[in-house]
């Protein structure tokens, strides 16, 4: 089956360079059959990609340990389950497991649009399959998962050999959110490869019109939808497994995944500039580039090893490659730029500095601040090793009083913006608007005040999410209110009537309102407590309103590990309120151990307690206790932000006539301002 | 013990952890604080054992009666100024806090000018260039200006 995974693999890599090759030859003679052909080897790349892929499975699930992949991240007492995520969890696995996510994404366009957009569809397609050689090439050439394992002899060369049993698996990764967040943040990070694929093929064929925005919106759309689900399962993830108290660390390789999200999300939002007013076009193809460009950069941070990482068991020097790649990228997309610049051209001009548009603009201009602070806190350390000698620590202090501000004041305009109109804003409607959310700010402010919340930072960011959150209210009040005037149905099925009628917009408050969620659970972290200590069984160690008892340890002995496990009853005021377990796992395998922390969670706050080992001189076991106020909300708020954007994707039941050039946010729409000969009509987005 | 005293034991863990994740830890296999470490793989995940001596150190220090600057102070004294997880507010470390500074500012003046720009572009361009959209008749436009005062009365 290797030999077979090998030569699925090579032969990929022989379709790839035809779809890349043969691609540019029908675009230059635009010969039918050529397009056509070529447009097949992409499909069979990825259908070779397929089997290659399912190769390597099969190798796991059959304990295959002739090949140095399977040896190095499986072993035989190893679940099927886990067997699955050891596919990914090494350099060459993963890197198929790229070249697979894409195919995926590869296959579903070219069969999406194989008798649509006809002018544009080549370019895209060569550009797909550029991507996929150099994919291919690195996991045909340089990193092959289907390597037989060798061992040197004394003439040089390599004796192959076989065996009995594997290496295991890290045990850190064996946890289930192991098994969904990897292939999640992939499908992120390789889902972008479209926008970028219609971006560069929309320049470089000086394709007319705003199409290509709209078949890269959803494509986009669903990339951040993947791309934010796997940030906060990897968060979720080493909340739960590593057992240090916290979520986020700024870890170099969080940072990669952070940066593609954070100008994705600036493109999601300027986008709507060049769908209603033609502006922007130059600012959105290089968002798209460049948001490209940071998930090549963030699978170099991960893999090259240059940065430090927690993720450092995807480490080597494949990163020369990457570079030579991204440089690639950046050449193409600068030639196509200044090829065909004038295609760009803006079409309008701002009418009034309070309006959409300038919130529109700030918001892309903190996003890509923020984008740009992480990005240079992260690699800091490393220029500060070339200019000075010496490595300067950027650690998680500093990333928190960058962003902290950043992220309040995109909070501020996540409230403001929808509540301003396009073109401009009258005093009235700003009044109108506004009255309500700012006096409900205010007032979250001020009670939180009184409720003791000290810190100025969580103060402002409680007063800022109250505020949002009651524009969104309002939003969702005054347009069911139309709704409900007319069908008199019931609130909640005007809101769905509402929501149903304009997916793009609602689907997009929701996504607001879970991000309020997430930053109330992000300010928690300002009255995070914790407590550790030596605790002999039968003596209790108390933090906050908990008292928490050792009752006994325990070991039980499962098929891939050892479990030691603190018997803990936790009293809340003096009553019992539950037993919780936290565990150390020792896998013989790898000789190595890992945590698994035990959790008692409320929406109020979080009691986190994690077993942090044995004190060899005087055998007691040491207890690591956290209290973690509003963590829940950062959960809860992902599946809402998760739930919004699936709604917004969601076609949009009736195609509303709306009037693109005067499309006015809530419901205080002004006619009286429309030029009718500047009125184009689109479909009923907001 | 009397509750004042285990009061003051979790307090006096809790500033140890405070104090320790603003510290490096200074294993050299991570960048990683020593309030924070959590190394995955080795010996075991969680702070590694050079962590934990900080850890202890900064226990002592505080049973000692120093403040928090102190304690700091003294850390940094006895593992150099790498040990200091922030960047230095002098020297090359300064260019770390003055780079974000720099990028609001920049950033905020090139949206002033961008603004500007748009503010001065000429109606005509967008006249011109309207030829990408789809051209309405009066009836339409009509229709559509119903729809959208149906869709937006309050």
């Amino acid at each position: 089956m290797d030999v077979f995974g090998s030569f699925a693999l090579i032969l990929a890599f022989v379709c790839a360079l035809y779809a890349f090759v043969g691609g540019i030859a029908a675009i230059i003679t635009r010969h039918p059959l050529l397009i056509k052909s070529a447009r097949q080897a992409g499909i069979a790349v990825c259908g070779l990609i397929f089997t290659a892929t399912l190769s390597l499975v099969y190798l796991f699930f059959t304990d295959n340990y002739s090949v140095a992949y399977v040896v190095s991240h499986s072993n035989r007492d190893l679940s099927t389950f886990f067997k699955i995520a050891a596919l990914w969890s090494g350099q060459e696995g993963s890197l198929l497991f790229w070249s697979f996510l894409l195919a995926i994404y590869v296959v579903s366009v070219l069969l999406t649009y194989r008798n649509k957009n006809g002018e544009l569809m080549p370019y895209v397609g060569v550009i797909l399959a550029g991507v996929q050689l150099f994919f291919l090439t690195i996991s045909n050439f340089v990193a092959s998962p289907f390597k037989a394992l060798g061992v040197a002899n004394a003439a040089g060369s390599f004796d192959l050999v076989a065996r009995a049993d594997g290496n295991g698996l890290n045990p850190v990764l064996q946890y289930p959110e192991m098994v969904i967040h990897p292939p999640n943040l992939y499908s992120g990070y390789t889902g972008f490869t479209i926008p970028f694929a219609f971006a560069l093929a929309a320049l470089l064929a000086r394709y007319p019109g705003e199409k290509w925005i709209h078949l890269t919106r959803k494509w986009t759309m669903i990339a951040w939808c993947f791309q934010t689900m796997g940030i906060l399962l990897g968060a979720h993830w080493a909340y739960a497994v590593l057992g240090w108290g916290g979520y986020w660390g700024w870890d170099p390789v969080e940072n990669a995944s952070l940066l593609p999200w954070l100008t994705g999300t600036a493109f999601l939002h300027s986008v709507m500039m060049q769908e209603k007013r033609g502006m922007m076009k130059v600012w959105n193809v290089w968002l798209v580039f460049l948001t490209f460009m940071l998930c090549i950069l963030g699978t170099l941070l991960t893999r090259s090893g240059v940065v430090s990482s927690v993720h450092s068991f995807a480490q080597s020097s494949i990163g020369n490659w990457f570079v030579g790649f991204l440089l690639i990228i950046l050449g193409v997309c600068l030639a196509a730029y200044f090829k065909n610049k004038d295609y760009l051209k803006s079409e309008n001009q701002l009418d009034s500095l309070v309006s959409r548009e300038s919130s529109f603009l700030f918001n892309n201009l903190v996003l890509l601040v923020a984008c740009v602070a992480v990005l240079s806190g992260t690699l800091f350390p490393v220029f500060s090793e070339w200019f000075t000698g010496s490595r300067i620590s950027v650690g998680a202090p500093f990333f928190n009083k960058v962003n902290i501000p950043l992220g309040l004041l995109l909070m501020f305009l996540t409230g403001v913006g929808p509540l301003l109109a396009w073109r401009k804003t009258s005093t009235e409607s700003m009044k109108r608007n506004f009255r309500g959310p700012v006096t409900a700010g205010l007032l979250g402010g001020v009670i939180g005040f009184f409720l003791g919340v000290r810190e100025m930072f969580a103060l402002i960011c409680f007063s800022l999410c109250v505020f949002v959150a009651t524009t969104i209210v309002q939003e969702f009040y005054r347009g069911a209110r139309v709704v409900k005037a007319r069908s008199s149905a019931s609130w909640l099925v005007s809101c769905v009537d509402l929501t149903l009628r304009n997916t793009r917009r609602y689907g997009g408050y929701i996504v607001h309102l879970g991000m309020v969620m997430i930053f109330i659970g992000l300010a928690g972290q300002a009255f995070n407590k914790e407590v550790e200590k030596e605790l002999p069984i039968g003596s209790t160690i108390s933090i906050g309103k908990y008292e928490l008892l050792l009752q006994s340890m325990d070991r039980k002995q499962e098929r891939n590990y050892v479990a030691d496990r603190m018997i803990v009853e936790v009293m809340k005021d003096k009553k019992p309120v539950m037993m919780l377990y936290p565990e150390r796992r020792n896998f013989p395998a790898n000789q190595e151990s890992g945590t698994m922390v035990a959790i008692y969670s409320t929406l109020r706050e979080d009691l986190y307690v994690v077993y942090a080992g044995m004190n060899p001189q005087n055998n007691l076991p040491t207890i690591h206790v956290f209290i973690n106020p509003l963590v829940k909300w950062v959960w809860w708020g992902g599946m809402v932000v998760v739930m919004g954007t699936i709604v917004a994707l969601v076609p949009t039941r009736a195609a509303v006539v709306v009037l693109a050039r005067t499309e006015v946010p809530s419901a205080t729409r002004e006619l009286s301002g429309i030029r009718p000969a500047q009125v184009t009509l689109r479909e009923g987005h907001d | 013990m009397p509750p004042g005293a285990k009061r003051l034991l979790a307090d006096q863990s809790d500033r140890t952890h405070q104090i320790g994740s603003k510290l490096k830890c200074m294993c050299n296999g991570c960048d990683q604080a020593a309030g924070k470490c959590y190394h995955v793989g080795g010996a075991y995940s969680g702070p590694c054992d050079t962590a934990k001596t900080m850890l202890k150190e900064i226990d002592t220090h505080i049973a000692a009666g120093m403040t928090d600057e102190q304690v700091l102070k003294a850390m940094i004294q006895e593992y150099g100024p790498l040990a200091y997880v922030e960047p230095p507010k002098s020297g090359f470390g300064l260019v770390a806090w003055l780079m974000p500074i720099l990028y609001l500012l920049g950033g905020t003046a090139l949206v002033i000018v961008v603004m500007k720009r748009w503010r001065k572009r000429p109606v005509a361009v967008a006249a011109a260039s309207s030829a990408n959209g789809v051209r309405v008749s009066p009836e339409l436009l009509a229709r559509a200006r119903e729809q959208a005062q149906r869709e937006t009365e309050e």
